[in-house]
């Protein structure tokens, strides 16, 4: 009997003992990614945090380290709701130009496609994430430029007036799509697509045919079954998706930059208040406004239902 | 070229008090063998972008010094890798200079130990930018105007006044200026829109665009909310903007000779003037950390960016002024006179060279608008505000 | 008696499959009509088609003397009860009930009190509130019924409802079904791989072979007097007899059906069927007997159900068979 038990390695004796408290091997397992989740982003998020409580200094631009609210306060001086209402206004609608452009495209893609059209589609939508983002973005400015594609486009087929009464709509548009609000809206799209389209059809592809079935068996035309059954049920992704294009909109500091009219999004001006101007606790309230708008974005999502079919 | 981003360090003008001394080399030792600088991109060539260019391989094979560079894209950029330390030069700019200094990231300057020290540049040897209580922190390296861009197919002749990017106008083609100007996206703007002020409403009592007073700031702040109104887009990259140029229909802009240069020599109808009212520009200077571990190899190469023809080929490379004037007439280098004038050596006077504002100015202290300010308010313009 | 549903010659192929192959029937109104068919049978896919989610390849199909191959689902008088219940999810189960009405637009307070009175008539009264995730297969099962028949339709499709239930659950909805459909007087069309369910509740009987109708008629017809080879195994598991068996038997040269419990084993002395025993089967109530005859009269296998109580044979022994002559059955097609 002890003979066997000698021959027992440590590798055994680890098995054993994992076996006897699994919980340990569990805690083991998550320990590192626990870490990492623990003190390095949540810790920088809470930096981040402590730093929007400080304020600067006004005569001599030092970082106060007390705890204040004026800070906040300065987020309601009028050139930074601004920017916050700007930048909720470019997420909102970037979000549902994403949502009416990418429901078409994955309703057919989860409902129709099969087999070699199925991996078009995957391959259609993905294809514009491999290259870089930077590399899309300038490609986009050449297009909408004054004298790019669009343009030269609109006036081969003769249809430069209704770009031009395009551009002249007051607040979004301008000189040229790369310089207006339109343009930015339009790449913003573009690049974020992908993001809504891919829960959308992975929320589609779980709706069970019967229940399209059973809804038209009573009586619903296609228009009912889809508002009543279908918008519902691929809800959840619809808002998996909104919180992608979303949340990103709200972030990004690059499109701004190289299209639209240089007016100033959340992102721009995080990366320019702690960047240039050196006021890190105006940077970070603003950084806490797009975590509170996301909160309140997802309470009133749940509020609506959003959740109940997961 | 760079985006010269500048801090709104009010800290400055406190920590210049305290005049900080630190000790100075005095004589040289055997070279080290290498040399760290953080530069501007383009600012030390090897050859490698084009191979017409290159003041390092000559200079490592004679001082036995490897030149090992490092590039940083801002001033803050450039301030933190000082701060961190392991590097031996810095080319600062004007805006993060005197925070290098009142930071004692870099130390005085002997300049015995530069025999080319005499052949700078009159009016740069005792710059404000690096020159503090009398003592020299740097070694002049380039300097420039910020220029006025224009089409020379809208403009026959150069426009003489600033006025075609802040004042609505009907252009000599016979259009509105309206969506065809830019400015630059950047809060040292409204120094530009300060010195315009300084020229045409005298009873301002302007007296440099970096020092400004509320009422001062107030209405160089009207200034630039008329220009948004004209301005489709503001510029940042110097690459985007020689876009618009080529492809938005931008006529007129204020811009760095750099792109006017490459915009030349792609054969665009590109010319650059500086108006009546003069210009702003900036200035760079090398200079030495305080820790720096290679201090004769550090010699060698500030002794060496300033011989002639390196002045010659970088003012060349990239649209610039050299500080040591005899790179423009001596041909040892690219450059001659004529280019040397288009750069805007000649405008020396007429320049005022970008620095950060602060509170405490010579209008008083506390008087001025600080940096800081001039950042949340040129958001509010750009946003329409 | 009006037709409710009438196919004429209707085919349905999927590519080279031929799902539904020329199947010709007719269902009077107010019947319980039955299909009946291993699955791939092709009885779901008609039930399909009369729902309208399948249109056929050809033939005809009428719903009430009217031509339906123009009409989709949702302007069919006709609702399914489908075999995973296809509630919805997001719904309560009162606004599940009420969808149909929902649809056509009744004001919301008079459709909640269509919904609460089908809920009693499927015997879930205050369940309105509930999720659907909430509630038994049982109870599920009832709400799919009660959401099909708020509509009123002429027609109720049923497409093996009570697959997902256990045998007592099942067999209690089984007399239930079958007293609200004699209640409504509403034709119920019902699919099912289960042959007593089909023979239990059915009015009329279709059993289904590869595409086609291999009989059609009452649960007694079907029963006792398969119409082929594959009706009789599938439906009660007869006993097939070749040609030279049954005419060993006395009956003609054909084939013939003969139900195990239409037969009885004795003692093998003076009999005039021969068999070893191969296996012995337990099934509660009774045992089945399977034997192979004897050589003389074809060598064919037969299974007999011997009631519980009487003696069982030993397996490898040899014993007669006695049967009852009116119960063998020779069929009219192989």
């Amino acid at each position: 009997m002890s003979a066997t038990l000698a021959t027992r390695g440590l590798g055994d004796k680890l098995t054993g003992l994992f076996w006897r408290k699994p919980n340990l091997l569990l805690m083991l397992l998550l320990m590192p990614p626990l870490i990492w989740l623990g003190l390095v982003y949540l810790g920088s998020l809470a930096a981040l945090l402590v730093q929007s409580f400080y304020s600067i200094d006004e005569f001599s631009g030092v970082v106060v380290p007390e705890f204040t609210l004026r800070t906040y306060g300065e987020l309601f001086r009028a050139q930074n709701m601004d920017i916050i209402l700007r930048t909720l206004m470019m997420s909102a609608s970037v979000t549902i130009g994403c949502a009416v452009l990418a429901f078409p495209i994955a309703y057919f893609a989860a409902r129709y496609a099969r087999g070699p059209w199925k991996a078009a589609f995957y391959l259609g939508v993905m294809l514009p994430l491999w290259s870089s983002y930077l590399v899309k973005i300038y490609a986009w400015k050449l297009i909408l430029a004054k004298e790019g594609i669009i343009g030269w486009a609109a006036g081969a087929t003769g249809t430069t007036p209704i770009l031009e009464a395009v551009l002249s709509i007051p607040g979004i548009g301008g000189n040229s799509l790369s310089t207006s609000f339109l343009g930015t809206w339009m790449v913003f799209v573009y690049v974020w697509l992908p993001y809504m389209i891919l829960p959308m059809q992975a929320s589609l592809e779980r709706v069970p045919q019967s229940m399209l079935e059973a809804s038209a068996d009573l009586g619903a035309s296609r228009a009912q079954t889809f508002r009543t059954v279908v918008l519902p049920l691929a809800l959840p992704g619809v808002i998996a998706g909104s919180i992608f294009t979303f949340s990103l909109t709200m972030g990004d500091y690059i499109i701004p930059q190289i299209v639209g009219t240089s007016a100033r999004f959340i992102g721009l001006a995080v990366y320019q208040l702690q960047g240039t101007a050196g006021n890190i606790p105006l940077a970070a309230a603003f950084a806490v406004v797009p975590i509170v708008i996301m909160v309140i974005y997802l309470m009133l999502a749940k509020r609506a239902g959003a959740f109940d079919a997961l | 070229m760079k985006t010269i981003k500048l801090m709104g360090s009010t800290a400055l003008s406190v920590l210049l008090a305290l005049g900080p001394v630190a000790a100075q080399v005095t004589s040289l030792g055997a070279p080290e063998g290498q040399v760290n600088i953080v530069a501007w991109p383009g600012y030390i060539e090897r050859g490698e972008t084009d191979a017409t260019f290159d003041w390092v391989t000559k200079f490592e094979a004679a001082s036995g010094c490897k030149v090992n560079v490092k590039t940083a894209n801002t001033s803050d950029e450039m301030v933190a890798l000082m701060n961190e330390g392991g590097f031996d030069l810095v080319t600062a700019s004007g805006d993060a200079s005197l925070r290098l200094v009142a930071g004692k990231r870099v130390q005085p300057i002997n300049i015995d130990l530069i025999p080319s020290w005499s052949t700078v540049d009159e009016r740069l040897k005792t710059a404000s930018w690096h020159t503090v209580g009398g003592v020299h922190y740097g070694v002049p390296y380039m300097w420039g105007p910020n220029v006025l861009m224009y089409n020379t197919e809208v403009f026959k002749e150069a426009p003489t006044s600033w006025n075609v990017v802040f004042e609505e106008m009907t252009l000599p083609d016979g259009q509105s200026n309206k969506g065809r100007v830019q400015a630059y996206d950047g809060p040292i703007h409204v120094a530009d829109a300060a010195q315009y002020l300084m020229f045409h409403k005298p009873d301002l009592g302007i007296t440099s665009p970096y020092e400004l007073n509320d009422a001062q700031y107030a209405a160089a702040l009207d200034l630039l909310r008329v220009q948004r109104t004209l301005t489709s887009r503001y510029w940042h990259d110097a690459f985007i903007q020689m876009d618009d140029f080529k492809n938005e229909g931008v006529v007129a802009s204020g811009s760095w000779p750099f792109q006017v240069n490459l915009l030349k020599a792609e054969g665009q109808p590109i010319a650059s003037t500086i108006p009546q009212e003069g210009a702003t520009g900036w200035a760079d200077t090398t200079m030495m950390h305080v820790d720096a571990a290679n201090p004769t190899c550090s010699y060698l190469w500030m002794e060496h960016s300033l011989s002639s023809n390196l002045q010659s080929d970088l003012a060349v490379w990239f649209g610039a002024n050299p500080s040591v004037p005899a790179a423009c007439t001596d041909g040892r280098g690219m450059l001659d006179a004529a280019g040397c004038t288009a750069n805007g050596l000649d405008d020396f006077e007429k320049i005022r060279f970008w620095t950060t504002p602060v509170s405490n100015c010579s209008q008083g202290d506390g008087a001025c608008v600080p940096y800081y300010r001039w950042v949340s308010d040129y958001i509010g313009v750009i946003g329409g505000r | 008696m009006t037709a409710a549903v009438e196919f004429s010659n209707v085919t349905r192929h999927f590519g080279a499959v031929r799902a539904v192959d020329g199947v010709d029937f007719t269902i009077a109104e107010g019947s319980f009509f039955a299909m009946l068919g291993p699955s791939g049978s092709g009885k779901t896919t008609c039930l399909r088609l009369i729902s309208g989610f399948e249109k056929p390849t050809g033939g005809r199909i009428r719903i009430f003397g009217e031509d339906v191959s123009e009409v989709p689902p949702h302007l069919r008088n006709v609702n399914t009860v489908f075999q995973d219940y296809a509630l919805f999810p997001h719904m309560n189960v009162a606004d599940n009930v009420a969808y149909g009405l929902m649809v056509k637009g009744m004001a919301r307070a008079k459709r909640m009190r269509r919904a609460e009175e089908m809920l009693a008539l499927v015997k879930l009264d205050g369940y309105g509130g509930r999720k659907p995730a909430q509630l038994s297969g049982g109870q599920r099962q009832r709400v799919a019924l009660a959401r099909a028949l708020v509509n009123e339709p002429r027609v109720l499709l049923l497409d093996e409802p009570l697959g997902a239930l256990d045998l007592k659950l099942r067999e209690a909805m089984q007399d239930e079904l079958k007293a609200l459909q004699q209640r409504l007087g509403i034709t119920f069309v019902f699919v099912t791989h289960d042959q007593h369910e089909a023979l239990s509740m059915a009015d009329q009987l279709a059993v289904f072979n590869e595409g086609q109708i291999a009989q059609i008629g009452t649960p007694e017809d079907i029963y006792a007097r398969p119409a082929t080879r594959f009706v009789a195994d599938f439906v009660g598991s007869s006993n097939v007899l070749p040609p030279e068996v049954t005419h060993a038997l006395g009956g003609p040269l054909a084939w013939a059906s003969l139900r195990p419990e239409a037969m009885h084993l004795h003692t093998s002395e003076g009999a005039r069927l021969m068999g070893e025993v191969n296996s012995l089967r337990y099934l509660g109530g009774a045992t089945r007997v399977s034997l192979r005859l004897m050589a003389a009269e074809g060598g064919a296998e037969v299974s007999v159900l011997v009631p519980a109580g009487q003696t069982l044979p030993l397996v490898g022994s040899t014993v007669g068979l006695g049967f009852d002559q009116t119960a063998l059955h020779v069929m009219e097609r192989a």
